[in-house]
């Protein structure tokens, strides 16, 4: 009936994302830190890639975290916990981006800069290349309307399908399609030279 | 042929009208955005293969793929001390939000029922095979006004393979004991609901469910 092997006892990180939900549900601080710290990753690398700078993105999570506190009596089980979570980060990315002024280039290219570099190429050459595409990448990322950014972000770099993404951003699975699709074409127009 | 989607009302109300558009159709009556996804799946068709206008969609789409790879696969990580901040405000201000009345000679006393509950499901996780989900305590008032023998609701998830009957019947001994000796409250009703299974080792990120 027992297994030798099995843990006497069960930590927030051993327990399933259901009993977690539950038990912060319930007012458990600790299960919260735990969904916390198993989505912070994620929710984080949207931020980034969303606001274009690492310590708006630092912000955006924090408040984005506490709100899902306050507000995790209301979660209901209809989507799963990580679309909920990304759904909350998204509406506190796209209010600070709405709050700041048009005129400012949302992403700090050094800050762009600085994120770069992850995949190493052969020659110094190719990684200049490499590292020149992706800051050239980045810029256009950022110079994307706030919707499609959101759209391309979450299909593209965070790999999520279409259902989850208009989930997410609180429209239809057409209009998602459409702004991704039009992201993808602008960004394919400005890649071209790295081609 | 794919045709060009409408959008329902839901879809357009409140946005941007250029940004709600449908996916424009290709020269040959391609829907552009499916040849780009085929394009990035790697099941282009037929047509799309032959084609000079799914061609150059499906030039872009690789085009771009490659560098959007590189840049997911950047390694970001948030500093630990955003997590770290969160919980601090969490605590600072946490509200006793239900109370469970004590009985005390010295004046009137209460329990936190979070805090309790927090308690009780520490017995059942320390129990081999068994998980505390739900834990709800709630002490009604006995005929008189005092407060009565508290009564415990709880869900578990239970270990692949555990011998249901005896050990509910053992959470439900653990959970007596723990609200009269670590809780100081008579517990007369322990009711347990087996909610899910685990295994070991995929008990992390489990879809849940009933059973």
């Amino acid at each position: 009936m027992t297994s030798a092997a099995a843990p006497v006892v069960a930590t927030p990180t051993d327990l399933d994302e259901q009993t977690l939900v539950v038990r912060a549900q319930e007012g458990d601080v600790r299960a919260f830190e735990a969904l916390a710290r198993r989505h912070q990753v994620a929710l984080y690398r949207l931020a980034v890639r969303v606001l274009g700078n690492r310590s708006d993105a630092e912000d955006a999570l924090q408040d984005a975290l506490l709100d899902a506190w306050r507000r995790i009596g209301s979660f209901r089980g209809d989507a799963a916990f990580s679309t909920w979570l990304y759904r909350i980060v998204t509406n506190r990315c796209l209010g600070l981006l709405r709050r700041s002024r048009p005129t400012t280039p949302v992403a700090d290219l050094s800050e762009a800069g600085d994120v770069v570099g992850a995949t190493r190429a052969a020659s110094p050459e190719r990684q200049a290349e490499l590292d020149a595409g992706m800051t050239a990448l980045a810029a256009a990322l950022a110079e994307l309307p706030h919707d499609q950014r959101v759209c391309f972000v979450l299909r593209e770099l965070e790999g999520l399908d279409y259902t989850e993404i208009a989930e997410i951003v609180g429209t239809g699975e057409t209009t998602v399609r459409g702004r991704i699709h039009r992201a993808r074409k602008t960004l394919a127009e400005v890649m071209r030279p790295w081609r | 042929m794919a045709l060009t989607p409408r959008l329902t009302p839901e879809e357009t109300r409140g946005t941007d009208p250029v940004d709600t558009g449908p996916v424009e159709l290709l020269a040959c009556g391609r829907d552009a955005a499916e040849v780009w996804d085929h394009a990035a799946a790697g099941t282009l068709d037929e047509h799309e293969r032959d084609c000079p206008h799914c061609g150059a969609a499906a030039a872009d789409a690789r085009g771009l793929e490659e560098m959007v790879g590189h840049l997911a696969g950047q390694s970001l990580v948030p500093p630990e001390t955003v997590v770290d901040r969160v919980v601090g405000a969490v605590l600072a201000e946490l509200r006793p939000r239900d109370l469970i009345p004590l009985d005390s000679p010295h004046g009137p006393a209460a329990l936190d029922a979070a805090a309790a509950a927090a308690v009780l499901r520490g017995v059942v996780d320390a129990m081999a095979g068994m998980r505390a989900r739900s834990c709800r305590i709630t002490r009604p008032s006995a005929p008189g006004g005092a407060p009565g023998p508290a009564e415990v609701a709880m869900t578990v998830t239970a270990r692949f393979g555990v011998d249901l009957a005896s050990t509910t019947a053992r959470v439900r001994q653990m959970v007596l004991a723990a609200g009269e000796q670590a809780l100081g409250v008579p517990v007369a009703r322990v009711d347990i609901e087996v909610v899910d299974v685990f295994v070991d080792g995929a008990g992390t990120d489990g879809p849940g469910g009933s059973s």
